[in-house]
């Protein structure tokens, strides 16, 4: 492949975050914007008698920690920008109100491709989410264009 | 006496598709009255794998799985079929930027057939390249369906082949396990091999065939409920 | 409106989630982009800054569509005894709000040695234009 990169990008880990608090409003917001509405998600008290035994964060809101917290500092770019281009997400626990977050990030592969946008280059990077017990939460492969 | 094959497919082997080749059987077997395929053809993203081997999964469904590679040249995307050591040595399939003339002649001459696919996708189609640049020699066949063309990517494919006079195929493009087989390629001749296949792609007697339901209009949507 | 499973048992290759059709308007992508930290990006809230970036107007955050997708399939799940493990999705043609979007899902393998299942979802357009494509893994207890 004719892309240029440093090949000792791959599977250094570039990012580990601070833990972050989530708390139930937090939960509740993701909900609302969403329109989710299983009381799971939803009402602590129907929650807690329910498979989890407390309230839970809907299984998509793990993606979410990528954005407007943390956003990556250090992924390469390159060309003029990046899209995001998919993900692959494996949920492995909850997210509870109240744990605390942190996710460590590395480039897994960087490759290149063309399609309907002309010439891409994809920047595929892995993060880990763990709460405070250290027990994992998911694991998000993040695929980011760049053209 | 006909074959009917699904010329374009991509397995989990293509980093953009989730799809085992065992549930792509499955799903034929379904859909088999929908969609009558005698096999698929796996053309997986810049790549080769040779030794891959489906014959367990061919007895057990009995349904044809063959061989191809999908690459990316300088007039866009292209089927090989008829991929051998010989062409694996000569190309770097991984390379975006392969020469299309060259790739045409030398898998030609090597025993194998270029088929360029979705010729009417923007950038990585031969319409739009054939626009501004000399159109490419010793093309037979094009593909005129694409289960994954988006509109008037199909028409554009028609009117590169009514204008230039190339054989036409059918392929799903399917990433999805439900997607195989919606568009595929019916040919008049008994086709039990990749080496059958590369035969019958030269001789330009086939046809695509479309199996994709008729779309019925959206129904009144729901508005998306939010606090 | 999307139907529920009851049990692994029930589960047939080939049966059907949704579809779901929804109307997202632009004030609500507005809402879901502020509220996630993301209204800073222009191509999700503004029509003008998006064209500037080469789309063809405003657009619905990638995360959005994953979310939704996946509320397909937690909504299935509904009170059963499973969970969604994975999903994987490809955000093939942007997403634009005030549009009406339909989003479908196929069970397409059944694994009970594991008991999980496999399932394709997507979102169309108006035009039966996949926009999102995407495969989910759902698990079931014991």
């Amino acid at each position: 492949m004719s892309v240029n990169y440093d090949p000792e990008l791959i599977n250094k880990v570039f990012e580990v975050t601070e833990p972050v608090e989530i708390n139930a409003e937090e939960i509740e917001r993701y909900c609302a914007a969403l329109g989710e509405t299983n009381p799971i998600y939803t009402d602590a008290a129907a929650a807690k008698k329910g498979p989890y035994g407390g309230l839970v964060a809907p299984p998509s809101f793990a993606v979410t920690m990528r954005n407007g917290r943390n956003f990556f500092q250090s992924v390469p770019r390159f060309g003029r920008g990046g899209f995001d281009a998919g993900k692959d997400v494996e949920f492995v626990a909850p997210i509870r109100a109240g744990d605390r977050v942190t996710l460590s990030s590395h480039v897994k592969e960087i490759y290149e491709k063309t399609g309907r946008s002309g010439t891409m280059v994809f920047v595929v990077i892995r993060s880990t989410l763990k709460n405070q017990n250290d027990e994992v939460l998911a694991h998000i492969d993040h695929r980011f264009m760049n053209r | 006496m006909s074959t009917i094959l699904d010329l374009h497919s991509h397995s989990e082997a293509s980093e953009d598709s989730r799809a085992p080749v065992e549930a792509y059987l499955n799903w034929i077997k379904l859909r088999q009255a929908e969609r009558p395929l005698d096999g698929i053809v796996l053309t997986e993203h810049r790549q080769f794998n040779r030794d891959a081997d489906y014959r367990n999964l061919e007895d057990k469904f009995g349904t044809m799985v063959l061989r191809a590679s999908e690459v990316e040249t300088t007039y866009g995307h292209m089927l090989v079929f008829g991929v051998n050591d010989e062409m694996v040595a000569r190309f770097d399939f991984a390379d975006v930027r392969l020469d299309a003339q060259t790739l045409i002649d030398e898998v030609a001459r090597m025993g194998g057939i270029v088929v360029p696919c979705h010729p009417g996708r923007p950038n990585i189609g031969l319409y739009e390249h054939y626009q501004s640049r000399p159109p490419l020699e010793n093309v037979v066949a094009v593909e005129a369906l694409n289960g994954g063309s988006r509109k008037g990517e199909d028409e554009r494919s028609a009117e590169l082949i009514a204008k230039h006079g190339f054989a036409a195929t059918g392929g799903s493009d399917s990433h999805l396990v439900s997607l195989i087989g919606l568009c595929a390629t019916k040919f008049s001749a008994d086709i039990k091999t990749i080496d059958d296949l590369v035969r019958e792609l030269k001789t330009g007697n086939y046809e695509p065939v479309d199996f994709r339901p008729r779309r019925k209009t959206v129904p009144h949507a729901v508005a998306m409920v939010t606090r | 409106m999307p139907n529920h499973v009851n049990s692994f048992e029930d589960i047939k290759i080939g049966d059907t989630l949704g579809p779901l059709e929804l109307f997202v308007s632009k004030d609500q992508c507005r809402a879901y982009a502020n509220t996630m930290g993301m209204g800073g990006a222009g191509r999700f809230t503004d029509d003008e800054a998006a064209r500037k970036e080469g789309l063809p107007g405003m657009i619905i955050p990638g995360n959005m569509s994953l979310g939704l997708l996946s509320k397909l399939v937690t909504d299935w799940i509904g009170s059963s005894n499973a969970r969604l493990t994975r999903m994987s999705t490809t955000y093939r043609v942007p997403v634009q709000p005030d549009h009406t979007i339909t989003i479908h899902g196929f069970i397409t393998n059944k694994n009970p040695a594991d008991r999980t299942t496999e399932i394709d979802v997507w979102m169309e357009n108006e035009e039966a234009e996949r926009l999102v494509t995407g495969t989910a893994t759902v698990a079931f207890r014991k």
